[in-house]
């Protein structure tokens, strides 16, 4: 009996100046598989359909259950981590396509260092270092842990980033992760002294005022973390820092 | 997507200004605007005494300049910019508040074009001096009729989905259960406020005054 097999199409292009070329690749199908799978059996024989011989494809992957962000990519038109976008759930041909707002690398790698770049800008750590030991933190809420906790979960995927209207050429706007990281660590009673900063960082441009509301974001975290909320909760926040700092002086 | 190389705050003074120039003073005078106009539904009486009464308040070129035009002004055009700095994919990703984010955009520059040619008509052509009598003759005219619904229909869903956006980006509504409750208060005011003034012009066009019983 002939194997069951599927068609995958993937963008690529071997440099970011070089054509964009669609390939397509027949392979067998196995229960369970996923997209990375997929990219596997590419890789172990890189024939195209035709039958021309061509090469692995670059893409990104480490944790393979949706913990480390590495593997989104464009599935079927949407924004979505590739390890757990399985193929007996995707309509075939599955379509393969690199995120279109951060730099293209190779074929479906693309450089989302922006992101981390604009998580130090904006200050997303905890300083608890001093030259000597300062002692335990103040207590943590269970209700501010309960909430800090969904939105520790983020793994800097960038689907946010790439469903967001505001999100493009024209605009620095750092996307709905990053404010959303500025809550979680306001939230944090240690981190919440140095709140100030964070916001200041989301009032210059690319800030917190370029989200228009448009919502996408939330509807592509894999992590189900609450953005819209973020957005509106540091929104208030920069608000008030800025009413404040003008009338009182910071 | 890049890093911001600056920390001016220019452009968030401007974002919130425009935002804030909807709801005030543009938004308020809508309300204002459909309410002075309501005398239409009166009388031929009320509604050119409150014309008047309105035509003739101290400074008026100075509160029409800061209150009026330069707050339209700018909210239209810094508008346009901030349409400029998205790209909308609501067609790949039709979900709802993404094909609200569209429609803000496109009933914002219908209103902006709308505004324009009724000022231009009602004001400047009048210089200021418009009466009942005038008003219903430029909605007689089938075009200038059809013109005003689609502007007040637009204006009106322009507000309260603007005021859904306020609410949520003033950090007002910041839980889910408070943003959906905004966005029905907004829906709510974008159904009255067109209902509203769809029925002043249609009051206007056909010379009837369904209130008039109000006059004794
Ligand atoms: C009838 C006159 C108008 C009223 C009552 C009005 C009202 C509003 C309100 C209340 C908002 C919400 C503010 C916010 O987003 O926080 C808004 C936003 C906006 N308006 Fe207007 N507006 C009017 C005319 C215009 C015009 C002429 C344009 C020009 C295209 C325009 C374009 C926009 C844009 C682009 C936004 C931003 C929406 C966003 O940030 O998501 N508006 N308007
Ligand atoms: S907020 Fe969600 S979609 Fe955005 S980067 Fe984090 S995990 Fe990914
Ligand atoms: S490989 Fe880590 S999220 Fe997919």
């Amino acid at each position: 009996m002939a194997d069951k097999t599927f068609i995958v199409k993937i963008k690529r292009q071997q440099r970011p100046d070089e054509a964009v070329r669609w390939e397509e690749y027949e392979l067998r199908y196995r229960p369970h598989m996923n997209v990375i799978i997929c990219l596997r059996d590419i890789a172990e024989k890189p024939f195209t359909r035709s039958g021309s011989e061509s090469t692995p494809v670059s893409y990104e992957a480490n944790c393979l259950e949706e913990i480390c962000g590495a593997c989104a990519m464009i599935v079927n038109g949407k924004p979505r981590q590739a390890c757990t976008a399985l193929v007996d759930d995707l309509e075939k041909p599955i379509r393969l396509e690199p995120l279109t707002k951060f730099p293209l690398i190779r074929d479906l790698q693309v450089d989302r260092s922006s992101m981390f770049e604009n998580l130090k800008r904006t200050k997303c750590w905890i300083p608890i270092d001093g030259t000597y030991d300062l002692g335990p933190g103040p207590r943590m809420s269970p209700e501010t842990q309960e909430v800090g906790y969904a939105l520790s979960q983020c793994i800097t995927c960038g689907n946010c980033l790439e469903i967001c209207p505001k999100v493009n050429e024209h605009s620095n706007f750092v996307g709905a992760a990053i404010v959303s990281q500025v809550r979680l660590f306001n939230m944090h009673p240690t981190g919440a002294m140095h709140a100030g900063p964070r916001l200041e960082a989301l009032m210059g441009p690319g800030g917190i005022e370029d989200c228009d509301n448009a919502q996408n974001c939330v509807k592509v975290c894999p992590k189900g973390i609450p953005l819209t909320e973020s957005l509106a909760a540091v929104n208030g926040q920069v608000l008030v820092h800025a009413v404040k700092s003008f009338f009182r002086g910071s | 997507m890049s890093v911001a190389a600056t920390d001016s705050k220019t452009s968030y003074l401007l974002d919130k200004l425009q935002s804030l120039s909807g709801v005030i003073p543009i938004g308020a005078f809508l309300a204002e605007h459909f309410w002075s106009n309501s005398y239409a539904l009166v009388s031929v009486g009320k509604y050119n005494d409150v014309s008047r009464e309105l035509q003739q308040i101290p400074w008026r070129i100075f509160v029409e300049t800061c209150v009026l035009f330069i707050p339209i002004l700018f909210h239209g055009l810094y508008g346009i910019y901030i349409w400029w700095t998205g790209k909308s994919n609501a067609i790949g990703h039709p979900w709802m508040a993404n094909w609200l984010y569209v429609l803000q955009r496109w009933t914002g520059i219908i209103a902006f074009v709308f505004i324009g040619w009724h000022l231009y008509t009602e004001r400047f052509l009048g210089h200021g001096v418009t009466s009942y009598a005038d008003v219903q003759r430029s909605l007689l005219n089938p075009w200038y009729l059809t013109f005003y619904i689609v502007g007040i229909t637009c204006a009106s869903f322009h507000l309260g989905n603007g005021l859904w956006n306020f609410a949520c980006k003033w950090g007002i509504a910041v839980s889910v259960p408070a943003q959906r409750a905004a966005g029905w208060f907004g829906a709510a005011v974008a159904v009255a406020f067109t209902f509203i003034g769809v029925a002043i012009v249609l009051a206007l066009h056909y010379g009837a005054f369904p209130m008039g019983s109000y006059v004794q």
